[in-house]
């Protein structure tokens, strides 16, 4: 009998809790949807969420330095997984945004349904060409970058140094998955490798993956046993195991996406794309009434969208001071039609 | 296996205690009939308390976090008194938490059949992915059939693709004693492969229009299935929400009213016991498997057929919904019924969570996500816990009811 009211309070006990909770709840009428007049801006990430230390991250900063100089106000919703695509998008285009800004290419189908269904918002996606888009939405622009110009001066470096170095001329580079921006990357990286000593040599391989480092660190580790000497990572989150292997086999790495320097002496530099610059003047557009959806915005190494991070302080002042110059020539157009397809 | 201590007849649950547990899964299977829903709803109000106070270390106010995540789930969707703009949020809201908890049943009862016949299915997410493969195949292929042959085809393909995919680690246990959960786990990434180069670029599922991109071809509309609450075009409530009602009773069904289920439960009771009383063991561990693959398989068709219409290479590498269901499961003590309400506190934990609810005044946006993710980590670790405080229980029962401690197999 005792074990019975024990067992009652208890039950009582959590209800009462639970009541306690959803009483509160019933409250919560907030005033968080209202418009207000200020440009709003929304950012919805992919599933690599805000601190994947690569493009979501930086697409989120791009939105907090439109906040502070441009005043607009921001919100970011990270996903989870792919269903929390289309609500995610439909909060931020209910919520009253001016710009819906997707990251990634992942969130081309979503974008894509909510674009065409909400024609009077306005859309942009990151990494992929509106004109991919089933339904071609009008009010959907594409911000593109040319990472195979990052890639061209990342290459062209690593030679320069390997040459300086004496060390052979082999170079690797390890994607994640096959797709455009990653081709990009090392078409340029081929390319500029190949530009800055012909007899240069580049190993090549996709891990199938932009999260797991022990894919990465394994073909990195397979490619520096044939020989290479730089590792070139542009997998994301699963590219730090290729930088890793760099680092134990006392090779270069190469980051990507991001300034990745701060890993570690073993860095040369790293081949950027600046998702923040590319969120910032899409945001400024929609404040300036400028903004023009149905096409794609491409951010070069000219329109300071795209380039190289910093360099390693242990390379030479006369090939830091060769690649400022190749830098102005790609910005001047001498260098032009770099490959974005890898043979 | 072959040390139980226990004379002849197959032990009834209740009468379990006296048995020394063997493994685990008997160990856990025992105490599990004895708590009742309980100890199921502390462990889940305790997991709230601890998130609580994270959330109020953090510098921040439990209550109005509960009450944004409460929100987000739509549950405020039942008071009358919610309306205009909250309630058109507040019903998508509580669609998305009933999409997210569909799936949710099926992958928890993948573990629970299987569960009840004293294995660990640790294969859900495989058989999940294998579902979605096949379901993606039949879906955008042969858009000529009929829309509901095509969804039944697309389905009962699925299923059996789960069920033969499970079976395989049944049939290695039954015939070789390959233990299922090295198995499934090995399977697993078998189902991830083979995913990731179906839908891969260059794949024989990737998309024929798009090349550039690891993403399926979409499956035909008139394979969509119904959309009975929200907008069928931005991912509302569709009927699969019903399948996996439906297969909830047939769960039930199976297990309690027929001789499969019978002797699938004599044999996660006592396998041993259940050999010497003319059971075929192993022929309930294939079974037993399969139909665990099947529940599986049927997640990753509704899923595909109900609102993602397609799938990437990345959605398959991502997904958890098979290990989240292992929760499900165990949360949900492998009843019916339990696993019912625990695919629903999980779903509604997972969309109240999202980032979108958790207004930046309330939450900066880095630490909402890793919010969800702490109350999540929390409740499975109470319900690992909850074996402890069930152990606890029982032990205090035995003390009480005047028997000697010694007698207690200690060493949990």
């Amino acid at each position: 009998m005792k074990k019975k009211t024990r067992l009652l309070s208890l039950i009582a006990l959590t209800a009462i809790v639970a009541v306690g909770l959803l009483a509160g709840a019933g409250f919560a009428q907030n005033a968080k949807h209202a418009r207000t007049a200020a440009t709003s801006a929304c950012l919805v990430t992919d599933i690599g969420g805000l601190n994947d230390k690569s493009f979501n991250h930086l697409a989120y900063v791009g939105l907090q330095a439109a906040q502070s100089k441009l005043g607009v106000t921001g919100r970011v919703i990270e996903s989870k997984s792919g269903s929390d695509y289309i609500p995610n998008l439909l909060s931020c285009v209910q919520g009253g945004a001016d710009i819906t800004i997707g990251v990634g290419f992942l969130m081309a189908d979503a974008i894509n349904t909510v674009a065409a269904k909400f024609p009077d918002s306005k859309f942009a996606i990151i990494d992929f060409p509106q004109e991919f888009l089933a339904s071609k939405p009008a009010n959907t622009r594409g911000i593109l970058f040319r990472e195979q110009e990052s890639g061209y001066l990342a290459g062209w470096l690593a030679v320069k140094e390997l040459v300086s170095q004496k060390k052979p001329l082999v170079l690797g580079a390890v994607g994640g998955l096959k797709i455009p921006p990653v081709d990009h990357y090392i078409a340029g990286y081929i390319a500029g490798a190949k530009a800055a000593n012909p007899k240069a040599k580049v190993l090549y391989g996709y891990s199938q993956n932009f999260v797991d480092q022990a894919k990465c660190k394994e073909l990195a580790l397979g490619q520096i046993a044939q020989g290479a000497q730089v590792e070139f990572a542009v997998a994301g989150q699963c590219g730090l195991g290729a930088l890793d292997a760099a680092k134990e086999k006392g090779g270069w790495g190469i980051g990507v996406d991001a300034d990745q320097l701060f890993l570690g002496s073993h860095m040369l530099t790293s081949a950027i794309k600046k998702v923040d610059v590319g969120v910032f003047r899409t945001i400024k557009q929609v404040k300036g009434g400028t903004f023009k959806g149905y096409g794609n915005t491409t951010f070069s190494v000219r329109a300071g969208g795209a380039g190289i991070g910093a360099i390693s302080p242990k390379v030479p002042k006369d090939i830091v001071a060769g690649e400022k110059l190749l830098e102005k020539k790609i910005k001047n157009g001498s260098i032009k039609s770099i490959p974005t397809t890898v043979p | 296996m072959t040390e139980a201590p226990t004379p002849a007849p197959p032990p009834l649950p209740e009468a379990g205690t006296d048995a020394a547990p063997v493994n685990f899964v008997e160990r856990y299977g025992l105490l599990q009939r004895s708590g009742g829903v309980a100890t199921a709803l502390i462990t889940a109000s305790l997991a709230f308390l601890i998130g609580g106070l994270v959330v109020l270390a953090t510098g921040h106010n439990p209550l109005s976090a509960y009450r944004e995540i409460f929100n987000g789930t739509g549950l405020n969707w039942l008071f009358p008194w919610v309306n205009g703009t909250d309630r058109t949020f507040a019903a998508m809201n509580l669609q998305q938490t009933l999409l997210k908890a569909t799936p949710l049943m099926l992958t928890g009862l993948a573990v629970a059949f299987a569960f009840r016949c004293g294995m660990f299915n640790i294969g859900g997410q495989g058989q999940y992915t294998v579902g979605t493969i096949v379901g993606v195949w039949v879906g955008s292929s042969w858009a000529g059939i009929p829309g509901p042959a095509h969804i039944v085809l697309a389905i009962v393909l699925a299923s059996l693709a789960g069920a033969f995919f499970a079976g395989v680690a049944g049939l290695l246990k039954a015939t070789v004693g390959a233990h299922e959960v090295i198995s499934t786990i090995m399977l697993n990434w078998v189902a991830f492969y083979v995913g990731s180069y179906a839908f891969g670029l260059g794949g024989p599922l990737q998309n024929s229009t798009n090349v550039s991109v690891p993403i399926s071809n979409d499956i035909a509309t008139n394979a969509h299935l119904y959309v009975f609450w929200g907008d069928p075009i931005l991912q509302g409530l569709h009927i699969g929400f019903f399948i996996a009602i439906g297969a909830l009773v047939a769960y039930w069904v199976v297990l309690n009213r027929t001789t499969l289920g019978y002797e699938v439960r004599a044999v996660g009771f006592n396998a041993e016991a259940a050999r010497y009383g003319g059971i075929n063991v192993a022929r309930s561990y294939v079974t037993a498997m399969a139909i665990s693959g099947l529940f599986a398989g049927l997640a990753g068709a509704i899923d595909i057929l109900g609102w993602q219409f397609r799938v990437g290479q990345l959605d398959v590498q991502a997904s958890n919904i098979g290990f989240t269901g292992i929760a499900v499961a165990l949360l949900g003590r492998n009843t019916a019924v339990g696993v019912f309400f625990s695919a629903l506190l999980f779903g509604g934990l997972i969309n109240g969570t999202s980032g979108r609810h958790l207004s930046a005044d309330v939450f900066p946006p880095q630490l909402a996500g890793n919010l969800t993710l702490i109350i999540q980590g929390l409740i499975i670790l109470f319900i690992g816990a909850d074996v402890l405080v069930l152990y606890l229980w029982q032990r205090a029962k035995r003390l009480r009811a005047g028997k000697t401690p010694g007698a207690v197999e200690v060493g949990t």
